[in-house]
């Protein structure tokens, strides 16, 4: 019998209007496009995984096809269930240290010093190029001293004060990168009444599926919907400002690693979405004039999962800011896909446009939801890249 | 979330209402699912191509107060040919700002070729489709070449000239055909027959190694004046591109609409929603309204799949969701319907009444007729058979005409796009 589990590939037209909206296929001819890896393929591999063909590697999993296509084929879905379900596993340390973000991440915040000054040393970065095909000309993101879950036990006592409550899952970037954003979450959700608490959250899974490290992922999963359904146990939100690990935590579990998370589903806000609601609710706190010129920037998979019209929104709120809408397109890195030698000139390509047109608005600063757009933008630009909440916070500031 | 005008799809007649809804200060939101029908169309627009009989319509605002009055549930009749008129002319200064140039013969009409050298008449189309220069070359009955690029799977030129030939205004044309090696593909370990309209379309961007496809051009076309190619030169730098092939080459190049992806149409998706973003709108895409709520015979709030428990509100909403292929219409085995309001629909029961047996049969199909029923206001009923004060229907979810056998599928979606926006900017 075959296993059929996403028979949407039976819906496509053949319309190719996929394919012209990927960016990858726009700019690397190596790769056919997601009509010929994803539906065209799928029938093919399901009979013979003989058959697969290795160009699907160059998929970065943005979902763009998915938003393009008239009827409704989770076209990325079958292509990246298809990189780990034909594909022999080769082990490559690689694909393993950039899945393992925890693992990295735990010993890295204790000698954030060493390792910020090792990542930026030109011959450590040669010599990672040539061992592990991490590409030199792509900077390492840098870590913060200690984790964001040791700042927030230390002052978890300031949370007590709020009837209110909602669970805020971090993430790793928030946790061993920008321990400020995750300073500027809770500052936001106190403002709006809302205690903060934690849970003992993992990697939400997102670069170990990108390596195809996918029972690691199933595990991590497993884990998150298990002390996320229990942390919410009064309804309480779920608030995430990554809009990568938001998506994951909703789209992903169950179309990617087949896991059941309608415990939680429901409750998972990207935060954008948390604050209008309670700003509709009211009452709206005081947001002072910035007198600011911000591009913004949607990320993939914040527009996949309907997202970006809430950051719109919030920002339109925020007095004396001249808001400039980027035109919808991929920035390239796609998570993990620019940290790897053979994807990183695709990658720089990719986002090309988005950065000349970036540079011809001139902002202040560039607005994005994704951390690694942020890193992406910040590297081919000559702008600085804020989250909205951070934003958001210095116009409560004012 | 609140705006003056939320519009359901955003194909042609979506994104012209949009459009003028912005052009009169409104605040407006497209909720789009999916790319639109503009990426397998002609680019051309055709208003009124046939008469009833199945003759060519020379000049369609002479016919269309007649065909109106012979013809009262049709949209045109909802919109008058004042305001038809006052929507073309609005959507080409549109489409001019974002420097895409549509053409017309005059108030006549005028035939684009098909990929099957076919005529179809038409009313607007895009220079490289329709020109002064075109039209006074072809008066001449030039030489004229059909070249394709070779390996390019999506444009037989032997089968588009041997049609043409037998067309009797080509009888004194002499037609040759060929092909041309592009440059680019030289380059690439990929194999000719890969290559889609899109990706040659962005070949032609890059402007490179435009001297060498000239001369092969030129070759090619074997002393004719009157070179057809498809439709592929340019997507988005296309004035650029064609400006510099027609320089280099001094011959006269027009453009045959390709099987999907349709650059012609792209060209317009693009234009159309550049400028519906640089006027202010709020474009969704990739994502599909799943239901709304209607108390009191108005449209409080829609949600959508993405948007989940979220309330999108609006003084009023357009519908624009388009026919059977875009999902503005559904059909089962005997019934139709219109799935996100189920709003009443205009049709025959029973299946063997829908279409005809033959497939290119001259008075078309009936189905293509069928959709949501509307008052002189383009107002639907809901589900219960209660009028919608504040939803409008726009496009080819509407019943009451036929866009194949009429030719009047872009002038309809246009005309009762632009007539939606009049009645939500006067409410």
């Amino acid at each position: 019998m075959i296993d059929l589990k996403n028979i949407t590939f039976d819906h496509c037209l053949k319309c190719t209007v996929c394919t012209i909206y990927c960016p990858v296929a726009r700019v690397s001819p190596e790769f056919p496009g997601p009509k010929q890896s994803g539906p065209d393929a799928e029938r093919l591999r399901i009979k013979d995984p003989g058959l697969l063909d290795d160009s699907l590697r160059f998929c970065t999993n943005c979902k763009r096809c998915e938003i393009a296509c008239p009827s409704d084929v989770r076209i990325a879905d079958i292509i990246q269930t298809a990189k780990w379900k034909y594909a022999g596993r080769t082990f490559r340390p690689r694909d393993f240290l950039l899945g393992r973000t925890d693992l990295l991440g735990r010993p890295a915040v204790r000698a954030s010093r060493l390792v910020n000054a090792l990542a930026g040393f030109k011959p450590a970065r040669i010599l990672a190029d040539k061992l592990f095909r991490i590409p030199v000309d792509r900077p390492l993101p840098r870590y913060d001293r200690g984790t964001f879950e040791r700042w927030f036990s230390d002052h978890a006592s300031s949370q007590d004060g709020f009837e209110r409550k909602a669970v805020y899952f971090h993430g790793c970037y928030v946790n061993y990168n920008d321990h400020a954003l995750g300073r500027d979450v809770v500052r936001l959700l106190n403002a709006l009444g809302f205690g903060v608490t934690l849970t003992r959250e993992v990697c939400c899974g997102v670069p170990l599926m990108a390596g195809g490290y996918i029972d690691r992922a199933r595990k991590n999963a497993r884990h998150n919907i298990g002390v996320l359904t229990r942390a919410s146990g009064e309804a309480a939100r779920i608030v995430s400002a990554s809009s990568t690990c938001s998506f994951a935590l909703k789209n992903e579990y169950p179309n990617l690693l087949g896991l059941d998370n309608s415990a939680i589903a429901g409750r998972i806000e990207y935060i954008t979405r948390f604050v209008h609601r309670c700003f509709e609710e009211g009452p709206v706190p005081r947001l002072g004039p910035l007198e600011l010129t911000v591009a913004y920037h949607a990320p993939c998979h914040l527009e996949r999962m309907g997202g970006a019209l809430y950051t719109i929104e919030l920002l339109k709120r925020i007095p004396g800011l001249n808001l400039k809408l980027l035109h919808s397109e991929c920035c390239g890195i796609a998570g993990t896909y620019g940290f790897k030698s053979e994807f990183h000139p695709v990658a720089q390509e990719v986002g090309r446009d988005l950065f000349r047109r970036i540079e011809a608005i001139r902002p202040d600063v560039v607005i994005t939801d994704c951390e690694t757009c942020k890193w992406q933008i910040e590297l081919n630009t000559s702008r600085p890249v804020l989250h909205p909440v951070t934003l958001l916070c210095q116009s409560l500031d004012v | 979330m609140k705006y003056d005008c939320i519009i359901i799809g955003g194909g042609l007649a979506g994104l012209t209402c949009g459009l003028k809804c912005l052009d009169d200060g409104l605040s407006c939101a497209i909720i789009s699912a999916g790319m639109s029908a503009l990426h397998f169309s002609s680019g051309s627009i055709d208003l009124l191509g046939y008469d009833p009989p199945g003759q060519v319509v020379p000049a369609p605002f002479e016919t269309l107060s007649r065909f109106i009055e012979a013809r009262p549930g049709h949209p045109y009749a909802k919109c008058g040919p004042e305001t038809i008129e006052a929507s073309l002319d609005f959507f080409r200064r549109e489409l001019l700002a974002e420097g895409l140039e549509i053409c017309s013969n005059g108030r006549d009409n005028h035939f684009h070729v098909t990929a099957l050298g076919t005529l179809r008449p038409t009313y607007l189309s895009q220079a490289s489709v329709f020109n002064e220069r075109i039209r006074e070359a072809f008066f001449r009955q030039p030489r004229i070449a059909v070249l394709t690029v070779k390996g390019f799977r999506d444009f037989h030129p032997g089968l588009a000239a041997a049609n043409l030939r037998r067309n009797a205004l080509f009888k004194d044309c002499e037609i040759v055909t060929g092909q041309i090696e592009l440059p680019w593909f030289e380059q690439t370990p990929q194999n000719p027959h890969e290559f889609r309209s899109i990706d040659l379309g962005r070949m032609f961007d890059s402007g490179r190694g435009l001297g060498l496809v000239a001369a092969r051009v030129k070759e090619a076309a074997r002393g004719a004046v009157f070179v057809g190619l498809p439709a592929v030169i340019g997507f988005e730098d296309y004035n650029r591109v064609m400006k510099r092939l027609m320089d280099l080459t001094e011959l006269i190049i027009y453009e045959v609409p390709t099987l999907p992806p349709s650059i012609l149409g792209l060209r317009m998706d693009n234009a159309l929603k550049s400028r519906f973003a640089a006027r202010g709108g709020v474009f969704i895409a990739g994502d599909r309204v799943i239901g709304g709520e209607i108390t009191g015979g108005r449209l409080d709030h829609v949600h959508t799949r993405n948007y989940g428990d979220s309330r999108l509100r609006a003084g009023h909403f357009v519908l624009a969701g388009g026919s059977f292929f875009s999902g503005g219409l559904v059909s089962e085995f005997d019934r139709m319907s219109e799935p996100v309001f189920g709003l009443e629909m205009d049709y025959q029961p029973g299946r063997g009444n829908w279409y005809s047996p033959a497939f290119l049969d001259r008075r078309g199909h009936p189905f293509l007729e069928y959709g949501v029923k509307t008052d002189q206001a383009l107002r639907p009923l809901d589900r219960h058979g209660r009028p919608v004060e504040n939803l409008l229907c726009v496009g080819a979810v509407l019943a009451g005409y036929n866009p194949v056998k009429e030719g009047s599928g872009g002038g309809t979606a246009i005309a009762t796009g632009f007539q939606a926006a009049l009645r939500v900017a006067a409410d």
